[in-house]
């Protein structure tokens, strides 16, 4: 590798921040049929921020047809859009997103870049990082600007050590600032500015740059309709159930309420539910309205997946377990009793 | 002959985790360190490849000098070479500065087909260095495979990416990230270890790449860490009283407040 090159990028990087300035959400769109809602509530903490620094918000967008997702996106405090649209970015590709997106970063500078925590975010925002030679704090869960290190830094929260513990990150030297954000950590604002400015930026792509071909007319792939992590209303449960037989009525229960099972790792070990409803570290996290936890004892590799669910409520035997202390709500008494006459007032 | 690494990390191992109930922190020490549970999947994926088309496997990983064990259990598993980096200096690298220095790694190997990684470490879960390394050595990355061949220098798979599902081919070199569950990695025999210990560990440090001051991981890395804080979970923590079917009426009365109706399925449950 050219060291000697990439030190001159660096120095030339940190010794103008100053040229950098704005603040950008990639505003992703989703399936080719409507802006993510993550990238809207992005947009809601971003236009605080912009405020602050008396910069400018403005929202990326790369998609196919994308003057018919422009209205929606206006109507989210955006001072400016810079689009692209063509066929070809009807779905994220690696390739030509990343090179699209990092001559405007080349050509706009921004000081600022937000992402979605998303597949196709996640990707994007680490390789446009590299090319860029800053850093990327990635998942979030809370911005805020700080004269504290610098002026008008920002200090992106992030969960380390399991979740236990939040570790405050800046990006004192390079630019932009990048982050990504999953879904549910801010909220959206529908504001209108005045005047929003739009950019056409013409689509322009050397395609002999693409390594990897593809053989045959890809199929569509469907992604399962209702996960665990976008489920309003979670039924889990643990080793407490005690059985299979028992473990059962949480589906039951989950169909009559239109809710969705989840569990600890215990009872995959035990056989009662499949791997992919592991709620958790190594398993999926809950941004639910609701989650009845059902005989779980509150390991903290399981309580880390649950902490952004608005609610909990926990059924625990142990006046002791873990589990109560991040419930709003404790029940001390028999899981599979309880489990079992609330199954009985909803299946009548 | 195919040349497959593996890029590795050592973690601290899930099981059995406590909290420092005065600090509030993770308690490190008694700690076991493991091989963070993603790259099983690569090594067993490299493994099978290696089986298959025959070849050389290497396994690599940057940490402190512990992280030997690692490499040692990897080498049991069946790898025929390991490589640490480790240097006070690498010490707290972001994902860009190792991204770099293993980029300069791989431009001192030079003759490397397939690198395979995890998803994302159990300890900090970033995910990025799959992407980052795919824009430093210029080679695309694959992610998410389903099945795959590979002739002569030419690698082709199924595999899912966005809402759909192609059939690819892409010459090689690449990056291959697998998926959690993809495989089930293999266990250690007996004779795996005693070969382990047989085998030698190369190690690279701050002057073997003779890179740049800069390079220093904790002064120069873009990022840094200016706190921790404690998460402090406000949960108003009510505790239910009364007998079973008091307790059972307040729960669905919270159930209603959330929105919770029973709803006709048209089957009996």
């Amino acid at each position: 590798m050219d060291w000697g090159e990439d030190l001159v990028r660096r120095r030339k990087k940190l010794s103008n921040t100053n040229d950098y300035r704005d603040v950008w959400v990639f505003t992703e769109i989703k399936d080719h049929v409507e802006v993510h809602e993550c990238a809207l509530q992005i947009l809601g903490k971003a236009r605080e921020i912009a405020d602050k620094l008396g910069q400018k918000l403005i929202s990326v967008v790369l998609a196919l047809e994308a003057e018919q997702y422009l209205p929606v996106i206006e109507e989210h405090g955006v001072d400016k859009i810079i689009y692209l649209s063509h066929q070809d970015l009807k779905h994220y590709h690696e390739r030509i997103f990343t090179d699209l997106v990092y001559d405007l970063i080349e050509k706009y500078k921004p000081s600022i870049f937000l992402f979605p925590s998303t597949e196709a975010g996640n990707a994007l925002a680490a390789r446009l990082a590299y090319r860029c030679r800053t850093g990327l704090v990635s998942d979030v869960l809370d911005l805020e600007l700080s004269d504290e290190f610098g002026n008008n830094l920002l200090i992106g929260d992030k969960p380390a050590y399991l979740g236990n513990i939040v570790a405050q990150i800046i990006c004192p030297n390079t630019r932009p600032q990048m982050c990504t954000v999953t879904l549910g950590t801010f909220q959206k604002t529908k504001m209108r500015r005045e005047n929003v400015e739009i950019i056409k930026v013409d689509y322009k792509f050397d395609k002999s740059k693409i390594k990897i071909k593809i053989l045959e007319a890809p199929t569509r792939r469907d992604k399962p309709s209702s996960t665990l992590s976008d489920a309003k209303f979670v039924i889990g449960g643990g080793h407490g159930l005690v059985s299979k037989e028992n473990f059962d009525k949480l589906f039951d229960l989950a169909k009559l309420t239109n809710g969705q099972v989840g569990g600890t790792r215990r009872p995959i070990l035990n056989g009662w539910m499949p791997e992919h409803l592991q709620i958790g570290i190594s398993g999926e996290s809950l941004f639910s309205d609701l989650y009845l936890a059902f005989g779980i004892s509150g390991a903290i590799q399981h309580l880390v997946g649950i902490t952004a669910s608005k609610t909990i409520i926990a059924i625990n035997k142990d006046p002791n377990a873990g589990i109560f202390k991040v419930a709003d709500y404790c029940v001390i008494g028999d899981a599979n009793e309880i489990l079992e006459d609330l199954l009985n007032y909803f299946r009548v | 002959m195919l040349k497959i690494f593996v890029l590795i990390k050592q973690v601290p191992s899930l099981h059995n985790l406590e909290i420092d109930k005065r600090t509030g922190t993770l308690i490190r020490e008694g700690v076991e360190n493991i091989i963070n549970p993603d790259d099983l999947y690569g090594l067993e994926l490299g493994l099978s490849l290696k089986e298959q088309y025959g070849g050389e496997i290497t396994a690599i990983t940057m940490g402190p000098p512990q992280a030997e064990f690692a490499l040692r259990e990897c080498l049991a598993m069946g790898v025929d070479k390991s490589l640490l980096i480790t240097d006070d200096q690498f010490a707290y690298s972001d994902t860009l500065q190792t991204t770099l220095v293993l980029k300069e790694t791989f431009d001192k190997i030079k003759d490397y087909d397939i690198i395979i990684t995890g998803s994302q470490t159990s300890d900090s879960s970033t995910g990025q260095i799959p992407f980052q390394l795919s824009e430093a050595l210029d080679i695309p990355l694959i992610t998410d495979i389903f099945t795959m061949e590979i002739d002569n220098n030419i690698f082709k798979c199924h595999r899912n990416f966005g809402h759909e599902s192609q059939n690819i081919s892409v010459e090689l070199p690449i990056l291959i990230r697998v998926r959690r569950h993809f495989n089930e990695p293999r266990h250690i025999s007996l004779s795996g270890i005693k070969k382990a210990f047989e085998k030698e560990i190369e190690f690279n440090d701050f002057n073997t790449f003779n890179c740049p001051e800069y390079l220093d991981g904790c002064n120069k890395s873009p990022t840094n860490v200016v706190r921790t804080e404690k998460i402090i979970l406000k949960r108003k923590n009510e505790i239910i009283e009364g007998n079973i079917n008091e307790k059972v009426q307040k729960l669905l009365e919270i159930m209603q407040e959330h929105g919770i109706e029973r709803i006709w399925t048209g089957e009996r449950i």
